[in-house]
């Protein structure tokens, strides 16, 4: 098994947090994984996108020109990485900031309105988590143990942030799950 | 010790605290500045040495001084500013001091800028500086070859009393994957006949590159190079990927190496026997290996992120009448898969053709 995903968002959105933490996931699940971010000129507000590659085999090509999956934070991501989508592969649109456009027919779709439902949590900052949550659910059934040490590598100390973190990704986990 | 998710620039960094890193000097610079600020944390902390320089130029002459203690001592940074530190490393060959310079490489010529690149072979390998010198230079594909090629840098560097080189692609310095940071496998060396530590009960001790005597001087110049040849004879190192059978050849270095091995698998699946060379050591290079490959070798493709500075050690190694071709790009993102595959195929059309 060979899997690619883009992130991508604006800076500030906590796009590379959520990409550490995809990676961390693949990493406690024992896969073989990298993870590579690119940063806009500015940090807060500026382009910012992350490559992760999982794979059971050892990883040769880290970058690649289409992916198996893109999660698109906001318009600009949607219509920046639509194109590098892999044939009926998926585009996670987060519908809250970008508006719901079928451009390609050869594509899967899933437009969620991910900032608005971590509004109804309390923190729209959670957005990147509820997206973690629906990209994790398409992708299979992830031990929770597991995931919440991904959260925990990736946040450190901050107890009370990955709680609340953790519920965010579970609602955009069961957001699937129910349909 | 279990794996963590970490930037290659954190990886190396803590590789060398686990390797005996005493002393660290630096300037910050993108894409290596992760190093500096990590160990401005870790090494105080510790207490031990710990120095933003106040140039590059500082950073490499307050490693010199450092390391005539025999304690292990390293300076990080990148492309541009490694070229302020080339007198300084022939300095440090003639003075026999050891150290390990990471070199993080960015974009360039001149100031460039920081997409990754793989320009800085030919001033790792030749070097910048004045007189007859050799930097021994290891060069890793993945992140825990990084965390392995530091550590033996720092023996190699301190067993052979000469500075030695990490050249890593801004790539690598960059990216995350699951590493591993363990003991040194390298064996500690004895320093204690040749460190500056006082000459208290012993007579004086001198480190200089100024000699006047002629004899002298040829003497230090050729006991140098007999230290490269051992050098040469003990540390060489490379991998090779699927060269049993291999009609086809792709010779490559660092993270691009590790991209055109999935380009070797795709093609092998074609049917097409190829095979991928790499060295680990660059200086020095595995020609002798190198040539030994090169005479079943219908045709070899040298794939680099620079215009060709590898290729001149590949056309030097080849024993026989080989074909040699080049594909590669300057800076930025590293070839794609598909490029390779179809640049590659093109070369062997055509190498079938004049059969």
């Amino acid at each position: 098994m060979n899997k690619n995903f883009i992130i991508s968002g604006s800076g500030g959105q906590g796009v590379i947090s959520i990409g550490g933490i995809l990676a961390n996931i693949f990493m406690l699940n024992d896969f073989f994984v990298s993870f590579c971010s690119c940063y806009g000129a500015e940090m807060r507000g500026g382009a910012v996108n992350c490559e992760i590659n999982m794979s059971d085999e050892e990883l040769f090509c880290i970058e690649n020109e289409q992916v198996d999956y893109v999660v698109a934070l906001n318009q600009t991501s949607f219509d920046k990485f639509i194109s590098r989508v892999r044939e009926n592969g998926t585009i996670i649109v987060n519908s809250s900031l970008a508006k719901i456009n079928k451009a390609r027919d050869d594509i899967k779709y899933i437009f969620a309105p991910l900032t608005e439902m971590a509004g109804k949590l309390g923190n729209i900052k959670m957005t990147n988590s509820v997206a973690l949550g629906v990209l994790a659910s398409l992708l299979g059934n992830f031990n929770t143990d597991n995931v919440k040490k991904a959260y925990e590598n990736v946040l450190k100390n901050k107890n009370e942030l990955i709680k609340k973190n953790i519920d965010a990704y579970l609602l955009g986990y069961n957001y699937i799950q129910e349909g | 010790m279990s794996k963590e998710l970490i930037k290659g620039n954190i990886a190396i960094a803590k590789a060398a605290l686990k390797a005996g890193l005493k002393a660290y000097f630096g300037y910050p610079i993108t894409p290596q500045t992760d190093i500096g600020e990590y160990l401005s944390y870790e090494m105080p902390a510790r207490n031990l040495a710990y120095v933003c320089a106040e140039s590059e130029i500082g950073a490499i002459n307050m490693a010199l001084g450092a390391a005539t203690s025999g304690e292990k001592v390293m300076v990080s940074s990148s492309s541009c500013a490694v070229s302020l530190m080339q007198e300084a490393l022939s300095y440090a060959c003639s003075d026999e001091l050891p150290f390990v310079l990471v070199n993080v490489m960015r974009a360039g010529p001149g100031q460039g800028y920081i997409y990754p690149s793989q320009g800085d072979y030919n001033q790792a390998v030749t070097g910048g500086g004045n007189g007859d010198y050799k930097i021994v230079v290891l060069s890793p594909s993945t992140l825990p070859e990084a965390c392995d090629l530091v550590q033996r840098a720092f023996y190699i560097s301190q067993k052979y009393r000469t500075p030695t080189m990490l050249l890593v692609d801004g790539l690598l310095g960059q990216m995350a994957e699951p590493v591993e940071i363990t003991e040194s496998k390298y064996p500690e060396t004895d320093n204690s006949r040749w460190v500056l530590d006082g000459a208290k009960q012993r007579p004086a001790r001198e480190i200089h590159s100024l000699e006047p005597s002629q004899y002298k001087l040829n003497q230090h110049i050729v006991s140098l190079f007999k230290k490269y040849k051992e050098i040469e004879e003990n540390e060489t190192d490379w991998e090779e990927y699927m060269t049993d059978d291999a009609e086809f050849l792709i010779t490559s270095f660092g993270s691009m190496a590790r991209y055109t091995k999935s380009v070797v698998k795709e093609l092998r699946q074609n049917g097409v026997k190829i095979g991928l060379f790499r060295p680990k050591t660059l200086f020095p290079f595995p020609s002798k290996r190198l040539g030994e490959l090169s005479l079943r070798m219908k045709h070899i493709i040298d794939i680099e992120m620079n215009m060709g500075q590898m290729l001149k050690d590949v056309r030097l190694s080849v024993l026989n009448n080989s074909v040699i071709s080049f594909i590669g790009k300057p800076v930025g993102d590293w070839l794609k898969k598909e490029e390779m595959i179809g640049a590659i195929n093109n070369i062997i059309k055509e190498s079938y053709a004049s059969i």
